[in-house]
C-alpha cells in the first residue's frame, strides 16, 4: 500500500472503513470522456465531447466552476504544470486546443492529423503527441510554443499514447491495427509495431512496476507489456468494453473503465488478478487517480457525470449475480426507425428469435 | 442506438463508418436502456421467441455465438 492509501485507508473514529465510496456525482456535460489533474489548485478538468467543452470540477466541493467551448468532440485531455495548460485533441475539427487551466480561456487552436483520438505527454521534452485515428499518424506539438513540430506514421486508428519517460519510449495504440507503434519522442522515429488484442483502446505506462497496459475493447481484457524488453507478460480478464485505465501511484492496483458495463474493475497487480468491481455511471469512457487523495475520477459517458470514489482499491457492496433483465419479458418499446422516421413497436419482433444491440457513437 | 445529441445525425454517421446494417431504432434519452438495465454500451440483449430476455451483454462473439447456441439446443421452456 502506498503512502497516499495508508494515510487514507484509516477513518476518522479510530476504527477501519473497509469499503470504497462514491463522494459525489456531479454533472460535467455530454459525453464525458478522458479526466485531467491539477493537484495544486485541486482541479479536474472533463473533456465533454457532446457539449464540445472542457469542464473543470472543484475537487474540494465536488462542484463545477467552469465550462470552455473547444473545437468539435474533445475526447483526450492533457494537463501541463509548468504552464498551467490545457490541452484537448477535438476529434471532429482535426486541432488540439489549448486553454488556461485557470480560467478557461481559449489561448491556440493548432492542426493536426484527421480525427485526433488520444494525447500524449513528454513533460521533460515538452512535448504533446496527438493520436490520429483517420490519418494513421502521431502529430507531435511543440508544448511551449504550441506549434507543430513533426509527424510520426502509426496504424489505422492511432489514438492513445503512453510514453515511458525512463526510456524515452512512446507507445500509440492502433485500434483498427489491434497493434502498437513503437517511436522515439526525441527523434520522432517509429522504433517497432507489437501485435496486441482487438480495439486497443487506452495504453498507460507504469513506471513503479515498469509495465505497460494495454485496455483491449473488443477482447474484454487488458494486456500488460514489459517496457523492458516490450514482450507480453499477461492479461487481466475484465468486464464489456474495455476503455480507460488509469494506475495507482504505487502501481499496486490498475483501474479499468468498462463502458459496456457501467463498471469500474479493480486490477490487483502482486495477486494477478481482479480484486473487485466499482458500479459507476452509465458508459464510463476514462478515468484517473487524484494524486493527492488516491480518489478515483470517472468519467460516464452515458450519464454526463464524474464519478468520485474514495478509497477505490477497498472493495464495497457486491454487485448483483447475473442481470435483472434475464427471465423477464421485454419490456415494450415504440422508438423511430433511423431511415425511414416510421415508429417501431416490439410487436413486429413477436414469436421471433433477435438480438438487439445496444450502441452509441459516444 | 443510444444517442443524446442530434441522435438521427450521429446514428447515421456511425452506421456508415461502421457498415452498420439492418434496422437501427433511436433512444435518445437512453429511457429505453435504463429499463432493461443496460448501463452501457455496446450490449447485446438476446430475446427468445415468447419475448423473453434469455441474456444481456455477451458483446465477444464468442459469448454471444455460446449464448445463441444454448438457446437453439435448450429445452423451450
Amino acid at each position: 500500500m502506498g503512502p497516499v492509501e495508508s494515510a487514507a485507508a484509516e477513518d476518522g473514529a479510530g476504527g477501519l472503513d473497509r469499503v470504497h465510496r462514491v463522494l459525489a456525482q456531479p454533472r460535467v456535460g455530454m459525453g464525458p470522456e478522458a479526466v485531467a489533474v491539477d493537484v495544486r489548485r485541486r482541479r479536474a478538468f472533463v473533456a465533454c465531447s457532446r457539449s464540445d467543452a472542457v469542464t473543470a470540477v472543484d475537487l474540494v466541493r465536488m462542484t463545477p466552476v467552469w465550462r470552455a467551448g473547444v473545437g468539435r468532440e474533445p475526447i483526450p485531455i492533457v494537463f501541463d504544470a509548468p504552464t498551467g495548460r490545457l490541452f484537448t485533441a477535438d476529434a471532429r475539427s482535426d486541432i488540439v486546443s489549448v486553454l488556461d487551466a485557470g480560467t478557461g480561456e481559449p489561448l491556440a487552436r493548432i492542426a493536426v492529423g484527421a480525427y485526433p483520438a488520444g494525447l500524449g505527454y513528454h513533460p521533460r521534452l515538452r512535448r504533446i503527441f496527438s493520436g490520429d485515428t483517420a490519418a494513421a499518424t502521431i502529430t507531435v506539438v511543440d508544448a511551449d510554443r504550441l506549434a507543430p513540430i513533426g509527424v510520426i506514421p502509426a496504424g489505422l486508428g492511432a489514438g492513445s499514447i503512453a510514453i515511458d519517460r525512463r526510456r524515452d519510449r512512446g507507445y500509440c495504440a492502433n485500434f483498427m491495427a489491434a497493434s502498437l507503434t513503437v517511436f522515439d519522442p526525441v527523434t520522432l522515429r517509429p522504433l517497432d509495431r507489437i501485435p496486441v488484442g482487438r480495439g486497443p483502446c487506452k495504453v498507460v505506462a507504469d513506471p513503479v512496476a515498469d509495465r505497460l497496459y494495454v485496455a483491449n475493447s473488443l477482447e474484454n481484457t487488458v494486456l500488460w507489456l514489459s517496457l523492458a524488453d516490450g514482450r507480453v507478460g499477461g492479461s487481466f480478464p475484465v468486464e464489456r468494453a474495455p476503455v480507460g485505465l488509469a494506475v495507482s501511484r504505487d502501481g499496486r492496483h490498475v483501474y479499468v473503465c468498462n463502458r459496456g458495463a457501467g463498471t469500474v474493475s479493480v486490477l490487483d497487480v502482486r495477486a494477478g488478478a481482479e480484486s473487485h468491481r466499482i458500479r459507476v455511471g452509465y458508459g464510463p469512457g476514462d478515468c484517473v487517480i487524484d494524486p493527492a487523495t488516491g480518489r478515483l475520477l470517472v468519467s460516464n459517458a452515458g450519464s454526463g457525470t464524474l464519478t468520485i470514489v474514495d478509497r477505490p482499491w477497498l472493495p464495497g457492496p457486491e454487485a448483483p449475480a447475473g442481470h435483472p433483465a434475464v427471465g423477464r419479458l421485454l419490456p415494450g418499446f415504440a422508438l423511430p426507425d433511423l431511415r425511414t422516421g416510421r415508429i417501431r413497436t416490439t410487436r413486429e419482433w413477436a414469436e421471433k428469435k433477435y438480438v438487439i444491440n445496444f450502441f452509441a457513437s459516444w | 442506438m443510444w444517442e443524446s445529441r442530434d441522435a438521427a445525425r450521429e446514428a447515421r454517421h456511425f452506421a456508415e463508418v461502421w457498415d452498420v446494417r439492418g434496422t437501427i431504432l433511436l433512444d435518445e434519452t437512453g429511457a429505453y436502456a435504463a429499463r432493461l438495465g443496460v448501463r452501457g454500451v455496446p450490449t447485446n440483449v438476446l430475446v427468445d421467441e415468447r419475448g423473453v430476455v434469455r441474456a444481456v451483454g455477451v458483446t465477444a462473439p464468442a459469448d454471444l455465438d455460446a449464448a445463441v447456441a444454448r438457446r437453439l439446443a435448450g429445452p423451450r421452456r
